[in-house]
């Protein structure tokens, strides 16, 4: 540091950095300039500028050299991320691919990221279902993790302030296991969604269809206008990147408002390396990075930090942050830094069909579908495993051509055909349970390109998880023969943790600084400077899609560092 | 120059969307240079004959004239595996010896009846077979060309222009929607 003269110390000084640039860093970006936050948003991947750099957002399915398929020496090196359903053709420029950034497997593990500003954002489900009490009491009341130091009522008032920018379609349904929000209209159910809906309604207590609530712009309000988007026109693209900036992206949306406070620096190409702890002034000073096209190592300087890397990524940093003070990883006093690291189960499905509503079918496209929010367990334990699943609820139509024969008939066999009866699908969404030895370490030997540990990852299912497929699959049977669908059909897949995106923890919150990383406002427990808002600090994982908590969580801890740098107690 | 560099200098004249380098047949097919797959000019020309057999002219544009050769020949030589490749290519040599052994001439030489029947025959006993039994070379080489020229066809721009219009923005979703609105060409 002696000969680093003292402009050059103050070129890379900023009020604040975020570390990363998707769903959740996008939001701290965001709120932290709005409050005039001179903000540093370090991103390891490259720029994506909304539309500009969706390069395949609006070809025709014919202009893709494939049509659409992947060649197979792109699915042969990808394994992983080829088994991604929303990698394909048209999409993969926003995958990590396999080899570019390996991590170990203890054991099977899909690890499915995208390295570049928006990150994931740009390619998530769009999928926005309020967390309740029945989740953030649920390690309370059912023994498991630790308690979550908030409750529904903290956040609140956070999931109203993001859903009004973000823009979330959906229903006052009245659930008390997934509260109503702010709501633009709601797209519809259709006939065989609806009829489902209704006999759920009659036939059960607590089970419902519902139209899944989705981060799509159904009809915009001024505050979206602002933000350069326009209405949600039904592609079902999105995972090209929205021209219209119909859904929410980092992209569309948080990074281009903080950009227009003027408060924004955003250094794409920027790998952190590890936070600085200053042991003297007892608290973090900044960060250390690896300019990816240049190799060169910087530091830069903030009061306060926001760590928003993806789930295990954070802890990855975290871990890797070791000083005097924290030798085993950055606020790891507790031990339990990179552990309890839990996901949702996506490993069944089911499918069935109606003989009826033959007159009607559906025109367009729907950005989502029906969901089934969780029944089981609410306000009792009443099966032998612990928590409960939701699932998606969706019904379609879909004309059938005839493929049989060569020539003139084959031709007119591609074009007509009459409608098939409705088929529906159902996605199991469960939630698993945290536990110590479900965890991510430092690699001892391997390192990256940017001399960062590789990741050992060591996360699996347990019985739990199997006992409550098991029950979706008789569960969902029974609802859907008592509804008179025909040709049931559940499956289950042996995939690998990871593939439903959802992984969570490492970092959790909680009340006791013994047990957890993180406090009741996201800071770390031994360094109050340090904030993670990602995936990696939730405690469970409820079995609702957590993208929306997170932007809540990140919103709310970003408001309350700004008031504590204004108090003075973080400066 | 040579009528094949004539041609070359012509279809690179014309531009378009050629594929691969490729030369053009007098009768619009084109001779692909692949990257993983040996099939030499007389093979391709027996595949556009199939593919043209399988999705001929009409009144509406048919498997040559549409490029679905050349797609097909580029789907086989990029989305296949070496040994989904080294299948095809021994049930296109078993398809062409088969054809020389029972007709005693090339299914280029045959006429529409003749061909048409041939492949009618390869996909009826392919229905009638075992299920799950290992298909023969001859088999699996007509239902890949098959496969591959249907799929190019049914996303080609034609097809998605002109048959079945694709909507890139349809801008609804309108549940309730009685089928008869659809304008659907029913079988």
């Amino acid at each position: 540091m002696a000969n680093l003269n003292t402009d050059s110390v103050k070129q890379c000084t900023f009020d604040a950095i975020v570390i990363g640039s998707g769903i959740s860093g996008g939001w701290a970006a965001k709120e932290l300039t709005g409050h005039g936050l001179k903000t540093l948003v370090l991103e390891r991947g490259r720029d994506v500028k909304h539309v500009k750099d969706y390069p395949t957002t609006n070809m025709m399915p014919w202009e893709f050299e494939h049509h659409g398929q992947l060649p197979s020496s792109v699915m042969e090196a990808n394994p992983i991320v080829g088994r991604c359903y929303a990698f394909g053709e048209d999409s993969q420029h926003f995958f990590v691919k396999d080899k570019e950034h390996p991590y170990i497997q203890k054991k099977p593990f899909d690890w499915i990221r995208g390295y570049q500003v928006g990150g994931k954002s740009l390619l998530w489900a769009r999928q926005t279902q309020r967390w309740s009490d029945f989740d953030f009491e649920g390690p309370a009341r059912d023994g498991f993790a630790v308690d979550w130091p908030i409750r529904y009522k903290d956040i609140a008032p956070w999931y109203s302030y993001v859903e009004k920018f973000a823009g979330i379609a959906g229903n006052k349904d009245g659930i008390p296991q997934l509260p109503d929000g702010e709501f633009l209209p709601g797209f519809p159910l259709n006939d065989v969604e609806r009829y489902f809906s209704d006999h759920l309604k009659k036939n059960y207590k607590d089970r419902h269809v519902i139209s899944a609530r989705c981060a799509h712009l159904s009809k915009p309000n001024q505050i979206h206008i602002d933000q350069g988007r326009t209405q949600c026109q039904n592609r079902d693209l999105c995972q090209r990147g929205c021209p219209f900036g119909g859904y929410f992206s980092s992209n569309a949306s948080t990074i281009p408002w903080a950009e227009k406070s003027g408060n924004m620096t955003l250094r794409p190409h920027s790998v952190v390396q590890s936070i600085i702890y200053d042991e003297n002034k007892g608290k973090a000073t900044g960060v250390r990075i690896v300019d990816t096209n240049t190799k060169e190592s910087k530091e830069y300087f903030a009061k306060i930090i926001f760590v928003n890397a993806s789930a295990l990524n954070t802890s990855l940093v975290l871990l890797n942050s070791t000083s005097h003070r924290f030798p085993n990883g950055f606020g790891n006093d507790s031990g339990v830094l990179g552990k309890f690291v839990a996901f949702h189960n996506y490993s069944a499905n089911i499918g069935a069909e109606y003989d009826g509503f033959k007159e009607w079918t559906t025109d367009g496209r729907s950005p989502t579908s029906g969901y089934i929010p969780r029944f089981r367990n609410l306000y009792k334990q009443e099966t032998d495993f612990l928590r409960g699943y939701a699932c998606t609820f969706g019904g379609y139509r879909y004309q059938q051509h005839k493929y049989e024969g060569v020539g003139a008939s084959l031709k007119e066999g591609l074009v007509k055909g009459d409608l098939s009866p409705w088929y529906v699908g159902a996605q199991f969404m469960g939630e698993t349970i945290p536990k110590a030895t479900n965890q991510v370490s430092l690699d001892t030997k391997l390192k990256d390109d940017w001399g960062v540990p590789l990741l050992n990852v060591s996360v699996d299912y347990d019985d739990n998880d199997n006992k409550m497929r098991k029950d979706f699959i008789e569960q969902l049977t029974e609802m859907l023969t008592s509804a008179g669908f025909k040709n049931i059909r559940p499956s289950t897949d042996h995939r690998a943790p990871g593939l439903d995106i959802h992984e969570m923890g490492g970092a959790r919150m909680g009340k006791d600084p013994k047990t957890s990383i993180l406090n009741e406002w996201n800071q770390v427990h031994a360094c109050k400077n340090v904030f993670v808002t990602d995936g990696a600090c939730m405690t469970s994982t409820s079995c609702q899609n957590p993208s929306l908590t997170y932007m809540a969580i990140t919103a709310r801890a970003a408001n309350h560092a700004v008031d504590e740098l204004k108090r003075g107690n973080l400066g | 120059m040579n009528r094949r560099t004539i041609l070359k200098n012509l279809a690179l004249v014309i531009g378009g969307s050629v594929l691969l380098p490729s030369c053009l047949h007098s009768d619009g097919t084109s001779y692909v240079q692949l990257k993983h797959v040996q099939i030499n000019e007389d093979q391709q020309k027996l595949m556009a004959d199939v593919a043209e057999t399988i999705i001929p002219k009409t009144n509406t544009p048919g498997a040559k004239e549409l490029g679905l050769p050349a797609f097909t020949l580029k789907m086989i030589d990029d989305c296949f595996n070496k040994k989904e490749q080294e299948a095809f290519v021994a049930g296109l040599v078993a398809f062409q010896n088969k054809i020389k052994k029972e007709h005693g001439k090339d299914f280029g030489w045959l006429d529409v009846k003749q061909r048409e029947a041939i492949l009618l025959a390869i996909e009826k006993a392919a229905q009638n077979a075992k299920p799950g039994a290992h298909p023969d070379p001859v088999t699996n080489f007509f239902s890949i060309i098959k496969g591959q020229t249907t799929f190019g066809y049914t996303t080609s721009q034609y097809f998605m222009t002109k048959e079945i219009p694709y909507e890139l923005v349809p801008g609804r979703y309108i549940v309730h929607h009685p089928v008869s609105k659809l304008k659907l060409k029913t079988a």
